[in-house]
């Protein structure tokens, strides 16, 4: 019994005082928190804490662009994204983050190094997503992608970074563009993405994920 | 196994109107921005499938299992409270071999209002969070006159206070627990306390053979009050160990409400242990682990002043769990096993007994062993529509002590054994509303296939029915 009540004493001792443990937080509310430790102790829990996760379910944000995180946590934060795992699972944690901490997020991601990535895609779909990458698809119009996405597909501002992101994630924001107007600041690639054959977006997703990145920083 | 009885259709469309009755009220009721634990949600802002594999409670994700292992601490502060509450109907297969059906077979073919909780929890402070669960059973007792009464008492209980030191290079998750049931603190859903239909039909709700299907536990149950320390390292190796005691003085709320005739009296403090190995890649994750108990629990509840009135449980458990997660698909693929090994006091070992016609049967015995097996297949699509199926398999000691020749039920064999399968389906029409029909077939009942008690029941007669609505807010 003695050792259950010293327990429950520190437990209330701890309650008491209501301690905030800035350091090491997992408060998403709390303004003094900064975006480091926001990143290691909450959002590491899915994208990884070098932003290379390993889920599918979760986009990887490591080298992702520093503009574009913040524009889209901007986006969860406002409820303009709206492609159903952001209600699900980003407007809730982006809610009260300040522009401060967006800003630290953004840069503790864009710093990391990207993991190399499984290559899953058969080669002939890998050539074809490159194909599409490189040149794009004249026929029906399709710019290449490099031409935004930069060749090594690293992105720029607010042209996200795809080289090594996930194909699942990468086939379902491509499906989204063209079949909704979940994410509202996507104009271009909705024009983009309009006339892709589901062959075409599968082919792009593999070639992206298999995308070399493990030399970069 | 028999085939089907012939009044299963006729219940089968009842129930299916009275589901969609159901239905119309709860989503009406319940709007769409609650989840499976709604405080927590509400603290996190996410989906309770953010938590909940599929949103199939209380199964976690490796996301949920860090949530909770991080003491509940993850989000914002709101208002900690969350109500569930359970409507059910049951229905067993054949009820003519019974001298008093209306007795044996109570609220069977009727739609009850079968339990409810209440919940306080969420974050405290940035180290410290709760999960509090305070039942409240319509059906708890009976008293002379066939009355049922309702009873609230304290559930599942957990408290606890938990650090983190992560960087690129190494994650050390560590903390301590104060809980009221051994393994409640695990994170993963074939733990002892997790490892459940939900909702389970309770024996005391509703008729008798529901919930009777034998889950791996410890021997010491819950309501008891224990403190335990845990660390996670780098989301590969988990390790917990600790100590449980009769919930008295300061952690007497770990038992409120439960009358002392029915809370379980512990001698000193009882260890338990918990070990498990986790992986994931890709989609996937699995898990590998054992936990054990030993406990010295009195005979009497009433009575702790006699140390030979104790019975000696050692429990020791393996498990594992696989889950593939990939939106639109949620697959889970559980197996729990246990091992229950009893010293049974002295003055229970070795009695005479005799069987209904007075002829002996062997003494009872000083040990006895029992062995679980369960194992679980599930696939959700879009979280929404689920389907899974349970194997159950109970072995164990044959013990004349467990002789009892009751019609329906009896135990003529004195064996403990019982076996079966479960199946589900069950739909989320939104994330805090569930709807589901369980079927439940036993091809071993206490003890047999055929005539278990010795009046020519089967374990066949009692499979089951469930159908149920779960909601929470
Ligand atoms: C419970 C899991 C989970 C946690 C924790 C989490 N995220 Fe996310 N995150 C997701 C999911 C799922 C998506 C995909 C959302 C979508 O498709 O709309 C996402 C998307 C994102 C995106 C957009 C990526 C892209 O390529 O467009 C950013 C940026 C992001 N998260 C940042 C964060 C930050 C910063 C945190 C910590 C404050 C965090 N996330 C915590 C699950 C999570
Ligand atoms: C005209 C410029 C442009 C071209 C060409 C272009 N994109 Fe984009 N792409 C963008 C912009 C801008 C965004 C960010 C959208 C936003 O802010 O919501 C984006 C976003 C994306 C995303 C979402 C990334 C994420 O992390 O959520 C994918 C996937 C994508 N593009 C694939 C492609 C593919 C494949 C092609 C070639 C077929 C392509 N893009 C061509 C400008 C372009």
């Amino acid at each position: 019994m003695y050792k259950v009540r010293v327990t429950m004493l520190a437990l209330m001792a701890s309650l008491a005082t209501g301690c905030a443990n800035e350091p090491r937080s997992r408060d998403t509310a709390n303004p003094n928190v900064s975006g480091e430790t926001l990143a290691l102790q909450v959002c590491s829990n899915c994208h990884g804490a070098t932003g290379n996760s390993t889920s599918p379910q979760f986009p990887n944000l490591a080298a992702q662009q520093e503009a574009y995180i913040v524009a889209q946590l901007g986006a969860f934060k406002a409820h303009s994204r709206q492609d159903p795992p952001g209600p699900e699972y980003m407007w809730g944690l982006s809610r009260s983050l300040t522009e401060k901490q967006i800003q630290e997020l953004a840069s503790h991601f864009a710093a990391q190094k990207p993991e190399r990535q499984l290559v899953e895609g058969r080669p002939e779909r890998i050539e074809a997503g490159k194909a599409i990458f490189t040149g794009g698809i004249p026929d029906k119009g399709i710019p290449p992608c490099a031409s935004c996405h930069g060749p090594e597909g690293k992105g720029n501002a607010t042209f996200p970074r795809l080289a090594g992101q996930h194909v699942d994630y990468l086939v379902k924001q491509l499906a989204g563009f063209q079949r909704t107007n979940d994410r509202p600041s996507a104009t271009l690639m909705k024009t983009v993405a309009h006339d892709l054959s589901h062959e075409n977006i599968v082919n792009v997703a593999d070639y992206l994920q298999a995308m070399p990145n493990h030399q970069e920083r | 196994m028999r085939t089907t009885p012939a009044n299963f259709p006729s219940m089968l469309t009842r129930m299916l109107l009275r589901a969609m009755a159901l239905i119309i009220v709860a989503v009406t009721l319940c709007p769409d921005d609650a989840a499976a634990l709604p405080t927590f949600a509400r603290q996190t802002g996410q989906n309770c499938q953010a938590c909940h594999a599929g949103g199939q409670f209380p199964e976690l994700t490796p996301y949920g299992r860090l949530f909770k292992l991080t003491g509940y601490t993850i989000g914002e502060r709101t208002l900690p409270f969350a109500g569930m509450a359970v409507v059910s109907d049951s229905s067993v297969s054949n009820r003519s071999k019974s001298d008093d059906p209306k007795e044996d077979f109570q609220k069977n073919n009727s739609l009850i209002f079968a339990t409810g909780s209440v919940f306080a929890a969420g974050k405290i402070t940035d180290n410290l969070g709760a999960f509090l669960q305070v039942t409240y059973d319509n059906y708890a007792s009976q008293s002379a006159d066939g009355q049922f009464h309702g009873h609230t008492n304290a559930d599942n209980m957990d408290i606890r206070y938990a650090d983190r030191s992560i960087d690129n290079s190494h994650d050390w998750i560590w903390g301590v627990s104060a809980n009221s049931n051994p393994s409640v603190s695990d994170v993963w859903n074939t733990a002892a306390a997790w490892m459940q239909y939900v909702p389970v039909p309770s024996p005391t709700s509703s008729s008798f053979i529901d919930g009777s299907a034998p889950y791996p536990g410890f021997a010491a149950g819950s309501n008891i009050a224990g403190v335990t320390a845990y660390a996670f390292w780098n989301q590969t190796l988990y390790l917990e160990a600790g100590g449980y005691r009769s919930a008295s003085g300061v952690a007497s709320f770990m038992s409120a409400g439960i009358a002392d005739a029915d809370k379980t009296k512990l001698q000193g403090t009882n260890p338990y242990w918990r070990a498990a190995l986790s992986h994931e890649w890709g989609p996937n994750s699995i898990m590998v682990g054992t936990s054990g108990m030993v406990a010295d629990i009195y005979d009497d509840p009433l009575d702790t002043s006699d140390p030979t009135t104790i019975h000696h449980f050692r429990n020791i458990g393996v498990d594992s769990q696989y889950q593939y997660l990939l939106d639109p698909h949620t697959v889970t693929v559980q197996f729990a096993y246990t091992r229950d090994n009893q010293r049974i006091p002295a003055f229970l070992a070795n009695q005479p007994v005799q069987d209904a016609n007075g002829n002996p049967l062997p003494n009872t015995n000083s040990t006895d062993t029992t062995n679980v097996f369960r194992a679980k297949a599930s696939y959700i699509y879009e979280a929404k529509y689920g389907t899974s199926l349970g194997f159950f398999n109970q072995t164990g000691t044959t013990d004349s002590a467990l002789y009892d020749p009751t019609r329906v039920y009896g135990n003529i064999s004195g064996n403990p054994a019982v076996r079966g399968w479960t199946s589900e389906v069950f739909w989320t029409p939104v994330q805090n509303v569930r709807i589901g029909l369980q079927f439940t077939a036993y091809d071993k009942y206490n003890g047999a296939s055929h005539n278990y008690d010795g009046s020519g029941r089967n374990a066949s007669d009692n499979n089951s029915l469930f159908f149920y609505v779960w909601g929470a807010y």
